[in-house]
């Protein structure tokens, strides 16, 4: 984690005429991925910034792998594109030099998790709303406004079938076997949900990611895993998320209705059984990264506590990845 | 070898120490997500030692035989051929837990050949025969869970 002296340094390097001094520097705890700290800087000026620090962990610990450089690209290229807001870019350390592992630097956002918001039982609703309305959003984003090197899958009958041969792959490189998941890509193979226009996806959809500020629009938050996929995978992620208040699983069909009006998607498209679909393949990528972790201690290289404290989520997952392969088929 | 307090008792002892007089004293929330991780692992694990070879053992049994009639159902399948051969030159006698694993392994391959073979050709009965073994697989997955929920967010 990078500490004040050296954001100080990297300061007076990337912004050397505006004097700036580093006042405070915390850590932020609570992500599975990434590191974040929040940090005030005081100007020569008399001005005064807040920043949020995302850095990666130190190399071949955590569970969770995401491509620093791509998100900061990603970042860049979709600042002020969105109705929504994203983090605005201020700096980034591509190799660590300065802050000790890659770490870009963007602006605090005065905001209340939506997270947060949900946990006032009269407030579900909104949140409900507010979520599904961020997420169609993010859905509707033009694909020309995304940086070239992001990968646009040639058409969408390719796309998941990529998708379901990965799921039934991700035991093959690994010292376990899991049965379940080569049972459950083949009847997701055998029953495949109607297409959809493929769209800008967030691939991290939750509340905890979406901050309310006091007026104006939102600002969304963790872009590591986006990509350019079948929008129902964030639907489909967020369905089963074990954070209580789920949003989705207090009204499914009303959050499903708010979000084909948002969308125009007809009910065919996105209904319960294909967002149960679309939670499998959601969450494949994610359960690839638990199976890596673990597999690497099975191979004598420990990725700390957090790898095999995450077993729990393979078996829970793969468990409810059954049930919906079980339900598609009967 | 001393066998009493066995693994699993030692295990839940440890993890007794750790919330009992580790995590109180402890001031880093950081710190305190880390010990009850560990703590959660190791009483995961404590579930295990008590009967993970048995487990693994009662399966492969059950697996060896469904794969079998899979096979007979869909004869010349390659994959379940191959995985069902590779299970018979398993080390399935020893009951050392690195021999017993790979067993088990060779086992989980022959599973996923037959349940791929049995959807694929629409092996109705076969199916839902794989299901139930599945489900066997899982009850003592949420066994080694141990009540466990998610936290770190």
């Amino acid at each position: 984690m990078t500490d004040e002296p050296q954001l100080q340094k990297f300061l007076d390097h990337v912004a050397a005429g505006r004097g700036g001094t580093v006042t405070m520097l915390r850590p932020i705890s609570g992500g599975y991925s990434r590191l974040s700290a929040l940090a005030t800087v005081r100007w020569a000026d008399g001005s005064e910034e807040t920043f949020v620090l995302r850095s990666d962990p130190p190399p071949d610990t955590g569970v969770f792998d995401s491509d620093r450089d791509s998100e900061w690209r990603l970042l860049e290229a979709i600042s002020g594109k969105l109705p929504i807001h994203t983090p605005t870019p201020r700096w980034y350390d591509p190799t660590g030099q300065h802050l000790g592992s890659k770490c870009f630097i963007v602006d605090f956002f005065n905001g209340r998790p939506l997270s947060d918001i949900a946990q006032d039982p009269g407030e579900l609703p909104r949140a409900a709303q507010i979520f599904v309305d961020t997420v169609a959003e993010v859905h509707r984003t033009p694909l020309d406004v995304l940086p070239p090197a992001l990968e646009r899958p040639a058409d969408w009958d390719s796309y998941i079938e990529d998708l379901v041969e990965h799921l039934g792959r991700l035991d093959r490189d690994i010292a376990d076997s899991n049965p379940a998941l080569h049972f459950v890509a083949a009847q997701l193979a055998a029953h495949r949900p109607p297409p959809v226009p493929l769209t800008f996806v967030h691939g991290d959809a939750q509340p905890a990611n979406i901050l309310v500020p006091d007026h104006g629009p939102v600002l969304m938050i963790d872009w590591e895993f986006a990509r350019v996929g079948d929008p129902r995978e964030d639907l489909g992620y967020y369905s089963h998320l074990p954070v209580p208040p789920n949003l989705y699983e207090a009204d499914p069909a009303g959050f499903l209705a708010r979000y084909r009006e948002r969308t125009g998607l007809t009910e065919e498209q996105v209904n319960e059984d294909t967002v149960s679909y679309f939670y499998v393949l959601g969450m494949a990528r994610l359960l690839g990264q638990m199976f890596e972790a673990t597999d690497a201690l099975a191979r004598g290289q420990s990725r700390g506590v957090m790898a095999t404290y995450m077993m729990n989520g393979i078996s829970a997952t793969t468990t409810a990845f059954v049930e919906v392969a079980r339900q598609l088929a009967h | 070898m001393l066998s009493r307090p066995t693994t699993e008792q030692i295990l839940l002892d440890c993890c007794r120490e750790l919330m009992t007089n580790v995590l109180p004293s402890l001031t880093d929330a950081t710190a305190q997500v880390s010990v009850i991780m560990v703590e959660t692992v190791l009483r995961n694990t404590a579930v295990r030692a008590g009967h993970e070879v048995a487990w693994m053992r009662e399966e492969t049994a059950e697996i060896e035989d469904y794969a079998r009639a899979v096979a007979e159902q869909a004869p010349g399948t390659a994959p379940l051929e191959a995985a069902l051969a590779a299970l018979a030159g398993a080390p399935r006698d020893s009951l050392h837990l690195d021999d017993v694993v790979e067993t088990y392994c060779r086992a989980g391959n022959a599973l996923s050949a037959a349940l791929e073979t049995a959807v694929a050709g629409g092996l109705a009965a076969l199916v839902r025969r794989g299901e139930e073994i599945l489900d066997v697989r899982s009850g003592h997955e949420t066994e080694v869970m141990a009540g466990w929920s998610p936290t770190g967010r």
